[in-house]
């Protein structure tokens, strides 16, 4: 392979894509406005589900127990209904999440130490504020009990945590808070880094579309050369979105970065020439940039997102998408990115995904330039 | 290696896409320094030759062989001794002038130390000195042609291959352009162009016609003029449509052909038919400004060839 | 009237015509995109399972192993890795290679058994990936709370009934199954749906341009309203199928249910498909080219991914953003499909989102139209 040659078609690339300002302006930008939204989107904390209360029992009791259970700013009350058909029809209109039945009974038992009838209705469409509802009615439930009961049952010599029993002793490692937010960002930084591979597959169809590719077929200029020349500007992209990116994640939204940085930029270098590739064997086969570019959604983008293991454990996944997802460099990458935020490891754990990345990006671009033919038909 | 003559050589060369043979059957012999030129209609087949030539397109059936080099098998090779401008020749548009130049010279592995003398050159040669900071889009269509012809130069190739260069530039710089290849080829550069305007061809050593994928007629411009059958007359009536009716179909009238407001009429012999020619136009009372013999030209010998080709595919 | 119906339908066809030349391009977003949502919600929709954990077992008593053999069975867990010694499970965390580790130690039978003992039951959790993390947590402290119940029940001498009726009971709605998939997949389907529609709409008009038969067209007798009726008309189409195709994978893949009016739903899918059109027009206006209008739509896509609830239901979300997802299409769609799929909601409990879709629809189907008469002319 010439160096000449590739340099030339790496040069011209760059140029092209430098003075085209406006576009030049997009491809750079994208990767951290779809982070700045994507981050928002998922990391939004749950707050003020609306909840409400059929109360049976209307003591001051069951009242103070809604009170404490609507204080703060995680569960709203949205008020007090007569009925399970009113609640049905709330939860079906969406307007609350979640409802409390309490029995007629609720004090008489709760004061005789009989139990505290108490039944929590969640919308099962949404999961997550459910989870989130039953969290913090069940915590705070047993805070009201353990007020409540609690003079009684030191009269009666029983221990306060008798009712829990079990020591457990929780300590979550690199993210104390198990806060979503702190893995996510770099989870969502390996994926955004990755976005350019669509710009390159455009690139390449482009080409096709427009016919410009004829005069380059007629040169002895390898095929390799070619396409790893039109990676070049790409790459560069990339790898200012990669020194960006620690800063914004620090700044913004106080994610620090832990680990090497000189090993991150360099493993980065690694990432990119692989998923590039990937977009390049796609820009390879499609002749359109319609076509190129709903393939790379398709077979980058959507996989990037769900099947990284940024989202979704890779280890829940069914066996058979466990071992396609060793196929994308987003998964190896999400790895190395998140171990090198949160835990600052380096090489000595890390090599085996640096290798993975290696190996991928010089079989992808070996595919694309086996299949490539410098002729028109 | 030496460079063989005849320079570009084929054998039954012909390339199909699908069912239809773009072209079929072509041998061609084209020798070296010679400057060659490919006409005929749309969909003639010329590009295709061109490209079949380039290396663009891989080879159907036959043989060709271009520098020395076997196209079937050498392809990659043969593109180092090859210019080859594409008929949507894309510059970079956002690359200067010299930055175009000089990506090509790296493409072509042009010595680097060779490579602004070289480019200088071209430049003044193509008559685009001072242009050299210019970006190629800001060019008129003309200049970018220019330019993309010295890209096609910059590593001396021993053939170029002009696939309708000159298609919607200005007269003017269609006529420095064909100076500009009429030098090269003076320098001994052999080159192949195909062209839409018969006007070129007149200018080409030899001219090749080429009609729904075939090569019918291959031969000097003076022997192609010839062909036509008959002398030519050029005919301004008063009203060309009445003319036309009257002299269509009149005995020793070829063929008439309309050339803007004049009629070009193809008669057996001049001297006979001139005046019955006057004198039928005169009894049906369309007036005559003008008619007299004018030696035929090249676009005239076409269209009566293909006129030929077409009757005898109806029969 | 009728000639312009007569021209529009004219152009229908021919748009048809192209597509059927390039019939790959819609058949890999249909099959694509239905291929894609399969796969996706295969890999996600599963609950948290099967993930890597590592015990310490410190004190190897028959109560030690049973309390694994409980982890065991909550079916977050794969069967778990022995180790002894607690260097093992921190190196194992650094590499990230397990979810998390239960420490049992020494005595822990002993404080099962005896009268006031406290079982201590350390967990090491791997923060780096926060959501599994959370889910492992979950499982442990069900087993860590079902033992304590026990052990109480023992103790106190409460029988077991008696000590759950301190428990708040659960009820969940329409996902009795807490089935992720009923949740995950109608926001995955909407999202993909968004983004079919907007880039096949702002593709069509950009590529037009890109390639110069745009300025064709314009030269014809066709009046740009007409122009773009003609594309909208295929595009719709297309839009539409891919939305039966989808639905129908959900259904049958996932076991997403359709519990209301599937008339409703039609009509209302329809009506969304022709506000993401407006959208994809009005954004192929400012793309200059369709690599440019390929970014703003994954910019667009992406900031309506927040308001479509995927990861935290919108009424759960800052006041502020409760507020703007009313201008967002794909808000009020993601509550007409979950809506209808799950809750058997009719028009009289989603007019208020069936209205504001025809509002958005309106505004933002006239400002295109305006600004694409201004462009085309």
């Amino acid at each position: 392979m010439s160096w000449r040659h590739l340099l030339a078609v790496a040069r011209k690339e760059t140029y092209h894509i430098l003075r085209d300002r406006s576009t030049f302006i997009l491809v750079l930008l994208t990767p951290t406005l779809l982070l700045l939204l994507m981050a928002y989107a998922l990391t939004v904390d749950i707050e003020h589900v609306p909840f409400a209360v059929l109360d049976h029992d209307r003591s001051s009791i069951s009242r103070s127990f809604v009170q404490g259970i609507a204080a703060g700013k995680d569960l709203d009350l949205y008020g007090y209904v007569d009925s399970l058909e009113e609640i049905e029809a709330l939860l079906v209109r969406g307007e609350i999440k979640a409802a409390l039945v309490m029995a007629p009974d609720f004090s008489r038992r709760l004061l005789s130490l009989e139990g505290m009838p108490l039944q929590i209705i969640i919308d099962g469409t949404e999961p997550e504020s459910g989870a989130f509802a039953v969290d913090h009615v069940g915590w705070r439930a047993e805070q009201f009990l353990r007020d409540q009961l609690s003079a009684q049952l030191q009269a009666m010599g029983i221990p306060l945590d008798t009712l829990q029993p079990v020591d457990l002793r929780v300590r979550a490692w690199f993210n104390p808070g198990l806060e979503p937010r702190v893995d996510l960002i770099p989870g969502l930084i390996s994926m955004v880094l990755g976005f350019p591979a669509l710009s390159v597959a455009l690139a390449l169809a482009h080409e096709r579309e427009h016919g410009t590719l004829e005069q380059l077929m007629a040169t002895p200029i390898g095929r390799a050369e070619l396409l790893l020349g039109k990676m070049a500007p790409y790459i560069l992209v990339g790898m200012a979105n990669v020194i960006f990116m620690p800063v914004l994640a620090r700044a913004w939204f106080d994610v620090p970065f832990h680990g090497n940085f000189a090993l991150f930029f360099l493993l980065s270098i690694f990432f990119l020439f692989a998923v590039l590739s990937m977009g390049v064997i796609i820009g390879v086969f499609m002749r359109t940039q319609a076509a190129a570019l709903a393939l790379s959604l398709l077979l980058i983008f959507f996989p990037g997102f769900f099947l990284t293991g940024i989202f979704f454990p890779i280890a829940a996944m069914p066996e058979v998408m466990r071992l396609e997802t060793l196929g994308l460099p987003g998964t190896h990458y999400a790895i190395i990115t998140r171990g090198m935020f949160l835990t600052g490891v380096g090489l000595e754990i890390l090599w085996p995904y640096a290798v993975m990345l290696i190996i991928l990006g010089m079989a992808f671009t070996g595919v694309a330039a086996l299949f490539f033919r410098k002729r028109l038909a | 290696m030496e460079i063989p003559d005849p320079i570009i050589r084929c054998q039954g060369l012909g390339r199909r896409f699908g069912k239809a043979w773009a072209v079929e059957g072509l041998d061609l012999e084209i020798r070296r320094g010679e400057l060659f030129g490919l006409v005929g209609p749309d969909g003639a087949g010329k590009t295709t030759t061109l490209r079949l030539f380039a290396g663009l397109l891989s080879i159907s059936e036959g043989e060709a062989w271009i520098a020395g080099y076997d196209l079937s098998r050498q392809a990659e090779a043969a593109k180092r001794k090859v210019g080859y401008m594409a008929q949507e020749f894309s510059l970079y548009g956002e690359l200067s002038v010299m930055e175009n130049l000089r990506f090509f010279a790296a493409i072509f592995d042009v010595d680097p130390q060779e490579v602004e003398l070289r480019a200088a050159d071209l430049l003044a040669f193509a008559g685009l000195e001072g242009f050299e900071g210019r970006r190629a889009v800001h060019l008129s269509g003309g200049m970018k042609k220019k330019l993309a012809l010295a890209c096609t130069l910059i590593h001396e190739p021993e053939v170029l291959l002009l696939d309708e260069p000159t298609t919607g530039v200005d007269p003017v710089s269609r006529r420095e352009f064909w100076e500009i290849l009429g030098d090269l080829n003076l320098r001994g550069t052999t080159i192949v162009v195909s062209t839409p305007y018969m006007d070129e061809a007149d200018r080409c050593m030899r001219v090749g016609l080429m009609y729904e994928g075939r090569m019918i007629i291959c031969d000097t411009p003076e022997a192609l003029r010839r062909r036509l059958p008959g002398d030519l007359l050029e005919l301004r009536p008063e009203d060309w449509r009445a003319a036309r009716r009257t002299l269509a179909g009149m005995q020793g009238v070829l063929e008439v052909q309309t050339y803007g407001e004049a009629l070009h009429l193809v008669v057996d012999d001049a001297g006979v038919r001139m005046p019955e020619i006057q004198a039928r136009l005169e009894e049906e009372g369309v007036g005559i400004r003008s008619l007299r013999q004018t030696p035929p030209r090249m676009e005239e010998a076409f269209i009566s060839l293909i006129r030929q080709m077409d009757t005898q595919k109806a029969d | 009237m009728r000639s312009a119906l007569r021209r529009i339908a004219s152009l229908a066809i021919k748009e048809f015509i192209h597509l059927r030349r390039d019939w790959w391009l819609p058949a890999f977003m249909l099959l694509g995109g239905a291929i894609e949502l399969v796969l996706v919600g295969w890999a996600t929709s599963r609950p948290m399972t099967n993930l890597p954990l590592m015990v310490l077992d410190g004190d190897r008593s028959a109560a030690s192993r049973a309390f694994v053999v409980d982890l065991g069975n909550t079916g977050t867990f794969r069967a778990p890795e022995w180790v002894d010694d607690q260097a093992e499970i921190e190196a194992a965390l650094l590499r990230g290679e397990i979810n998390a580790a239960v420490i049992l130690p020494r005595g822990f039978a002993e404080q099962v058994r005896s009268a006031s003992g406290r079982p201590v039951v350390a967990v090491l959790l791997n923060g780096a990936e926060s959501l599994p993390a959370t889910a492992a947590r979950r499982a442990i402290e069900g087993v860590a709370r079902s033992w304590g119940d026990r052990i109480a029940v023992e103790r106190v001498g409460l029988d077991s009934q008696q000590l759950e009726s301190f428990f708040p009971s659960l009820r969940v709605w329409f996902n009795e199954s807490l089935s992720e998939a009923l949740y995950t997949t109608p926001a995955e389907l909407g999202l993909m749906l968004e983004f079919t529609v907007l880039i096949f709409a702002a593709l069509s008009i950009s590529r037009e341009r890109e390639l110069g038969t745009l300025e064709q067209l314009l030269v014809m007798p066709f009046s740009s309203l007409e122009i773009i009726i003609g594309k909208a008309i295929p595009a719709m189409l297309i839009g539409f199928t891919d939305f039966l195709l989808m639905l129908g994978m959900v259904n049958m893949v996932f076991g997403v249910p359709l519990r209301g009016s599937l008339a409703l739903l039609l009509i209302l899918a329809l009506g969304y498909v022709l506000v993401e059109l407006s959208k994809g027009l009005a954004i192929s206006v400012f793309a200059r080219s369709q690599h440019q209008a390929f970014l703003l739509v994954m910019m667009v896509g992406m900031a309506d991914f927040m308001f479509t609830g995927y990861a935290v239901p919108v009424e759960t979300m800052p006041l502020i953003l409760q507020k703007a997802a009313n201008l967002v299409p794909a808000h009020h769609w993601l509550a007409i499909l979950r809506g209808i799929l799950l809750k058997a909601s009719g028009i009289d409990v989603l007019w208020p989102h069936a209205a504001a879709l025809v509002g958005l629809g309106l505004v933002i189907g006239g400002a295109s139209l305006r600004y694409v008469r201004r462009a085309l002319n």
